[in-house]
């Protein structure tokens, strides 16, 4: 199911003017009640991302964005409760390392760095959830596709 | 009648037929059963006849045939083609033949990079340009053997283990398929893990922290000790039966010779992950590419493109 809407997304946006794609890993405790917020409040902001819901930032394996980047993904957020408010206690700084290492390793998959992005949302920062997508999808708009797109 | 044994070399160095010389005793057993038909390192068997009137390159027929070494010529690829046409079953042989091993490394610089600097540029050699009488084409890259022609088994390893040569031989010789093991070398090693570093990456100079004489089961994980360690991404088996990892059991991390867990694996995702995961800062490791492909470049690595 989630291939699909993923490839239909993809293919809407070859054919017309750019849309990006963008995957948003948000964390249960903070970043997904944010976007939880964010829709209750009514806060608008474009809809190029497919949030993912992990239990926590840290859970977050390079692996899987790096995956996400060569596999047609235009961009990746990893988005966690902010430092000192882990549910966890220390999964964000666990992701915060881990983001270290995935913007290391775009270089080598000669990606621009602006493609992935770690940020913090607590639960009752609706607006804000909002403020970073928009950030996020208005960046890799002007980026342009990725070059793994269609490869 | 004996099985018919056919072996050539490609791009290595030739640790992994000393392996074979290495099986020790058990190896008078198999020699029993084997006849070597073509050899290079051992016998003078040429491939266009003895005195070099034949037209066509020649390999014998052979059951059994080994590669050692990635493809590095056209000569090289010739020659695995002709082996694949005449053996039945073929082995790949040590690291090179499976995965690139090190000149695989190669493939991190064009062609055209590798010969300027060899034969060109280099200020401590002197050369005449580029040598051109009677030598094959290189290929594009290094190859795995797999990449070219299709192989039944692979031995990893750098150079592979006496066991797992002898271990191959046996099976195919009694008509037994011979898997690999598909954990890593962490799941393997017998020391201690507490998920968290203990101290940042050292240089490999300084000495591993264990008690001597104390079981490997005492000492704390190598990687964790802050030494640069591929166990978590690297393909298990280098043990054999005794099933602590090889450079373990000398105290020494791993160095990543038994190649990457599967086929689609990215070492380098992998291990930048383990490294992050417990804290150590990847930033540290000058060169990731070529670190965390070391053995596996046939395939995985390529020229880095310049933005």
């Amino acid at each position: 199911m989630e291939e699909q809407t993923l490839t239909a997304g993809a293919a809407a946006g070859a054919s017309e003017q750019f849309e990006p794609l963008i995957l948003a890993f948000c964390c249960y405790w903070c970043a997904y009640a944010g976007a939880d917020l964010a829709g209750t409040s009514r806060v608008q902001y474009p809809t190029n991302a497919r949030i993912i819901r992990v239990q926590c930032s840290g859970m977050v394996h390079p692996n899987l964005v790096i995956e996400a980047l060569t596999k047609g993904a235009d961009g990746v957020l990893m988005i966690g409760c902010h430092p000192g408010d882990c549910h966890y206690l220390e999964g964000n700084l666990r992701a915060k390392s881990r983001a270290d290492a995935i913007s290391l390793m775009l270089e080598d998959f000669a990606l621009e760095p602006e493609r992935f992005r770690l940020e913090w949302v607590s639960a009752a920062e609706g607006p804000r959830f909002g403020q970073v997508m928009t950030e996020m999808i208005e960046q890799i708009r002007k980026l342009g596709p990725s070059p793994y797109r269609n490869s | 009648m004996p099985v018919r044994l056919a072996e050539e070399w490609f791009a290595i160095c030739g640790g992994c037929e000393v392996t074979i010389l290495d099986i020790g005793e058990p190896l008078l057993d198999v020699l029993e059963k084997v006849t070597i038909v073509h050899m290079p390192v051992l016998m003078d068997h040429k491939l266009y006849g003895q005195t070099g009137e034949g037209t066509e390159m020649e390999i014998p027929e052979a059951e059994v045939g080994m590669i050692s070494g990635g493809i590095r010529s056209e000569e090289h690829r010739k020659l695995a083609q002709e082996m694949r046409k005449k053996c039945k079953t073929l082995i790949a042989l040590g690291s090179c033949a499976c995965y690139g091993g090190i000149p695989a490394l190669a493939n991190l610089y064009t062609t055209e990079e590798i010969l300027n600097k060899v034969f060109r540029e280099s200020v401590t050699t002197e050369t005449n340009g580029l040598p051109n009488v009677d030598i094959p084409a290189l290929t594009d890259r290094v190859y795995a053997v797999s990449e070219v022609v299709k192989v039944d088994v692979s031995l990893p390893g750098c150079p592979t283990t006496p066991e797992m040569v002898a271990g191959a031989l046996t099976a195919l010789l009694e008509g037994k398929p011979f898997p690999l093991p598909s954990k890593s070398v962490c799941d393997d090693c017998p020391t201690i893990r507490e998920k968290k570093a203990a101290s940042t990456l050292k240089r490999r100079l300084e000495p591993p922290e264990f008690t001597p004489g104390q079981p490997l089961n005492q000492m704390r994980c190598l990687m964790e000790q802050g030494f640069l360690c591929l166990g978590p991404a690297t393909r298990t088996g280098c043990g054999g039966s005794d099933g602590t990892p090889r450079c373990i059991r000398a105290y020494m991390p791993c160095e990543g010779c038994f190649g990457p867990l599967s086929e689609k694996a990215n070492p380098m995702v992998d291990m930048m992950g383990a490294l992050s995961t417990i804290g150590l800062d990847p930033k540290q490791i000058s060169d990731r590419a070529a670190t965390f492909n070391r053995f596996a470049g046939a395939g995985r690595l390529r020229p880095i493109p310049r933005r």
